[in-house]
């Protein structure tokens, strides 16, 4: 709707009858302060401003109308008969007017700029509203992922009280069952053979249990944020196959290890890796064949598992391959993933997550790895790691 | 010679009645004192009725007071801080286990599945309880896994 103010009835009367007959809806006002009460009552997309009034006058209307918040943006067309010195057209354009015309005037033209103006209110009104819901829309959109976010940070907390729950309250039923099977077996049944074997089985199962319970701790604890520190790899295989000891001489391996670099990573979690692939190595041997292990390591340039070496490239290849049983490499994916398992329990026995762990430290260090074997052809575990942490941050990340 | 005691702080039956009988198998000479918690094992060491044990066994979660805040006070009190204190509880959680050995306990142990080497463990402990009983721990620690000093 277009607003018309002027204090002559005559002047009201023939714009309004040319506007409707150009099908816009028209109101009027026969003064300032009638036209500022109309304003406030009703929405207009322009307002065709008389300049001289009794009362308040055409400039002060003016200021008033784009000092309100809600009629600020109606677009003002001045129109004066008296003044159209230089001086009072400018004054009409500071006091708030798109445009000011001069009478008499040329009716095709006013409509002209009528259309005009009426369009431009509209589709800055439209922006304006478009904006407004956008506004709305993001911080909608913020709200609700800050809380998500902190819906995530409570599950987060929640899932580490679960690991406290599995390593207590999970393993202390499991612990009784095992000390009070053993108690019996050894006690009471050791001449009844039959009772003894299903005894045996039980303290078995138990076993696997509290292993599976073990792992999936150890997997757990890897989400703590991590601590690098310069770390010698030799120092951590060497305490590694200490703990191995046993099951090396038990299944008289071979190992064939060559010095390794120092890198930025976290010891403990290193000593977890190379404990749970040579493990793997020892486990998945030949019937046949003793086990043969070679650990190797490369520097190079290349953040790839292939490529040239480089005595001071920023990333480090590590190698560890064995001639046992292998895989098809079409389980490459799957032998990562948890709980996937390629073997019967009653083959070879296992939680199904070591690898898993193993592939979640190698992530924890911006790293990769990858497997080539192929099925009683043995298996190479290849991992790259970044030698310094820090380099990770200036380049992308592996992976 | 002096007699030793033993105090087992701990709330689980089974396992108080497991250590009971080992430690009968062991040295029956040994007196054995249970408490079933914190407080309750402050309350019976700050009454003087009767002597200080030579060793406190101390689990870790328990109801009423746990073995970290018994632990704590153990160690604020001047007289009872005297006694060495052994961990003996289900946790393996590298925190807890470097958490008591900072707060002043002396080793710590994660309750065996394994009569044995319970009976290992309490053998070495009670041979050594009155003199180079940190040593005898240490060289406990390289044959039980479950046995950790700082």
């Amino acid at each position: 709707m277009i607003l018309i103010v002027d204090d002559k009835q005559e002047n009201l009367y023939s714009l309004k009858a040319l506007l409707r007959l150009n099908l816009y809806e028209v109101d009027t006002a026969a003064s300032g302060e009638e036209a500022l009460k109309r304003i406030l009552k009703n929405e207009y997309e322009l307002i065709i401003l008389d300049v001289q009034m009794p009362g308040m006058d055409g400039y002060e209307v003016a200021e008033t109308i784009t000092g309100y918040s809600r009629s600020k943006d109606i677009p003002i067309i001045f129109l004066s008969a008296v003044n159209i010195d230089k001086r009072f057209i400018t004054k009409g354009y500071t006091s708030g007017g798109v445009d000011y015309v001069t009478k008499p005037f040329d009716p095709d033209i006013l409509l002209l700029k009528v259309k005009t103006f009426t369009r431009l209110y509209r589709q800055t009104k439209e922006l304006n509203d478009i904006r407004e819901t956008l506004e709305q829309k993001v911080e909608e959109r913020t709200r609700e992922l800050v809380q998500a976010n902190r819906e995530l940070e409570i599950s987060n907390g929640e899932l580490q009280q679960y690991a406290f729950i599995a390593s207590h309250d999970l393993q202390e039923p499991l612990r009784k069952i095992i000390t009070f099977s053993r108690l019996v077996m050894e006690r009471f049944i050791e001449n009844i053979p039959d009772a003894y074997q299903y005894m045996n089985k039980v303290i078995m199962s138990a076993e696997r249990m509290r292993n599976l319970i073990n792992d999936l701790l150890s997997y757990s604890r890897l989400s703590d944020t991590p601590r690098f520190n310069s770390c010698n790899l030799n120092l951590v295989l060497q305490e590694t196959m200490a703990d191995l000891e046993v099951v090396v001489k038990e299944k008289e391996a071979v190992l064939h290890i060559s010095e390794l670099p120092m890198i930025e990573a976290i010891p403990d979690q290193m000593r977890q890796l190379f404990q749970n692939l040579i493990s793997n190595a020892l486990k998945f041997s030949r019937k046949d064949t003793a086990p043969m292990i070679k650990i190797w390591a490369e520097l190079t340039d290349e953040p790839s598992f292939e490529g040239t070496t480089a005595p001071t490239g920023l990333y480090c290849r590590i190698y560890i391959a064995d001639n046992g049983i292998g895989f098809d490499e079409m389980y490459l994916e799957k032998i990562f993933q948890m709980f996937q398992r390629l073997h019967g329990k009653g083959e070879y026995d296992g939680t199904g997550i070591g690898l898993t762990i193993v592939k979640k430290i190698i992530q924890q260090h911006n790293g990769l790895i990858t497997a080539g074997s192929r099925e009683g052809e043995g298996a190479t575990f290849i991992m790259l790691l970044p030698v310094k942490q820090s380099v990770i941050v200036q380049t992308e990340p592996l992976g | 010679m002096v007699k030793t005691t033993f105090l087992l702080v701990d709330d689980d039956a089974d396992d108080t009645a497991l250590f009971e009988e080992v430690l009968e198998q062991v040295d029956p000479s040994i007196g054995f004192r249970v408490a079933t918690n914190g407080q309750e094992a402050l309350e019976m060491l700050r009454s003087d009725s009767e002597a200080l044990p030579d060793i406190i066994f101390l689990d870790l979660n328990m109801p009423r007071m746990d073995g970290r805040q018994c632990l704590a006070e153990l160690q604020q009190d001047d007289r009872l801080k005297q006694i060495p204190v052994i961990m003996y509880t289900t946790s393996s959680q590298p925190r807890d286990i470097t958490q008591a050995l900072q707060n002043g306990a002396l080793c710590y142990i994660t309750k065996p599945a394994n009569l044995r080497d319970l009976e290992e463990i309490i053998s070495v402990i009670a041979g050594n309880a009155h003199s180079g009983l940190t040593e005898a721990l240490k060289r406990l620690s390289t044959s039980v896994p479950a046995c950790i000093v700082s």
